[in-house]
């Protein structure tokens, strides 16, 4: 199952179109891409007007390593998505898709969200 | 006490009205313009065509401004956003604003409009029902506000300076007029649905050299509700990291069904 924000915050981001800069851009990030992280997540700010979290993952040389998504889409549309933030409470196991700062490659702006039984929380992007 | 009719409620009552009019020997017309559309209920920001125009760009800024926003742009960067920090947004910007609920009461006197994102409150004062003054600018201003058929016309002043270059600034010299209306339509999904329209123009001549025209349109939405959206915790967070402090876990504790 996909939920998606992709729409709602292309349209929020559209209806804030300023002519520099919406509410914030996107442009600190690199949208492009999609990393993928399958791991627990370790502290959640279920927060306005943006969440954040950190996810505890391992990497494929058997080391771990926590990944800041230091901001994410507003907690009120993930409410509104059907997102019970329990199920992303620190210790839940679940996969995380970002896409990292262009000044900061270690901090991730998060696009989605999948739950272990494949329930997809998509913030923005494909 | 509230009072919300609906279009339909709305014109029986002036139907009544009409009837009672002629019964007591006042003016039907009179009466009868008392029944004005009601704009009450809840909204989400329409997308799609027509819904909405974009925003100018480039804002017809006057020749001070543009060395103003010169100058901002050398020193301000994207993460440099006011709405980090929960400053409203405000008038004219809330009207095209975040997607989040947005609740409409209305009552003879005024139009009470709640926005969930950023918490955000206007009180539009209608011209006849003697609204109070406002001393202080404020960042929704003081909007007053008349029938002109089924439009109500809405005009706001007492702005404080908005003075961020890249987002609509403004000054306290603005000026706000809207023309709202409801419209039926069809929606995406091919039901008809209802539309708050507000065809907005801000001049400010301390800023732009010709008034600015933007159009944003709400969709009723009876189907949602307001989510409750605190926007200061990212605030309070940050200032507890930069103190070391961590708050006491008051769920940690037993009892209550939790452990």
């Amino acid at each position: 199952m996909k939920r998606t924000l992709t729409a709602l915050l292309a349209a929020m981001f559209a209806a804030l179109a300023l002519p520099a800069a919406a509410h914030h851009s996107f442009a600190v990030y690199d949208m492009t891409q999609n990393i993928e992280f399958k791991g627990v997540v370790e502290s959640l700010k279920f927060r306005n007007p943006h969440m954040a979290m950190t996810l505890t993952h391992k990497k494929p040389d058997g080391t771990t390593e926590t990944i800041n998504f230091v901001e994410g889409a507003p907690a009120n549309m993930l409410v509104r998505m059907g997102l019970d933030p329990a199920v992303i409470a620190p210790g839940q196991e679940i996969t995380a898709i970002g896409a990292p700062r262009k000044d900061d490659p270690s901090s991730y702006f998060l696009k989605a969200i999948v739950l272990k039984d494949g329930t997809r929380f998509q913030s923005i992007g494909p | 006490m509230t009072i919300g009719i609906s279009r339909p409620g709305a014109v029986a009552l002036a139907l009544g009205l009409s009837a009672l009019a002629l019964a007591s020997g006042l003016s039907a017309p009179a009466v009868a313009q008392q029944a004005h559309p009601d704009f009450s209920g809840l909204y989400f920001p329409a997308v799609g065509p027509g819904m909405r125009t974009q925003t100018p760009n480039p804002l017809p800024y006057n020749d001070a401004a543009k060395k103003l926003l010169a100058d901002y742009e050398k020193h301000f960067t994207l993460d440099d956003d006011p709405g980090r920090y929960c400053i409203w947004p405000g008038m004219p910007r809330a009207v095209w604003g975040a997607p989040f609920t947005v609740e409409i009461k209305q009552r003879p006197e005024d139009v009470s409009i709640y926005w969930e994102g950023y918490g955000m409150y206007r009180k539009i004062y209608m011209a006849d029902r003697n609204p109070p003054k406002q001393l202080v600018p404020s960042a929704m201003g003081h909007s007053v506000a008349r029938w002109e058929g089924d439009a109500l016309v809405v005009e706001t002043d007492k702005l404080k300076p908005y003075p961020y270059m890249t987002r609509m600034a403004t000054s306290s010299a603005a000026h706000v007029v809207e023309r709202l209306h409801l419209e039926e339509r069809t929606a995406a999904n091919g039901q008809k649905a209802k539309y708050l329209v507000d065809e907005l123009t801000l001049t400010d001549p301390k800023v732009y050299t010709e008034p600015v025209k933007v159009k944003a349109t709400l969709q009723l939405r009876p189907d949602l509700s307001l989510i409750e959206y605190t926007c200061t915790d990212t605030l309070w967070d940050d200032y507890l990291s930069q103190r070391g402090l961590t708050l006491p876990d008051l769920d940690a504790l037993p009892g209550g069904g939790k452990e």
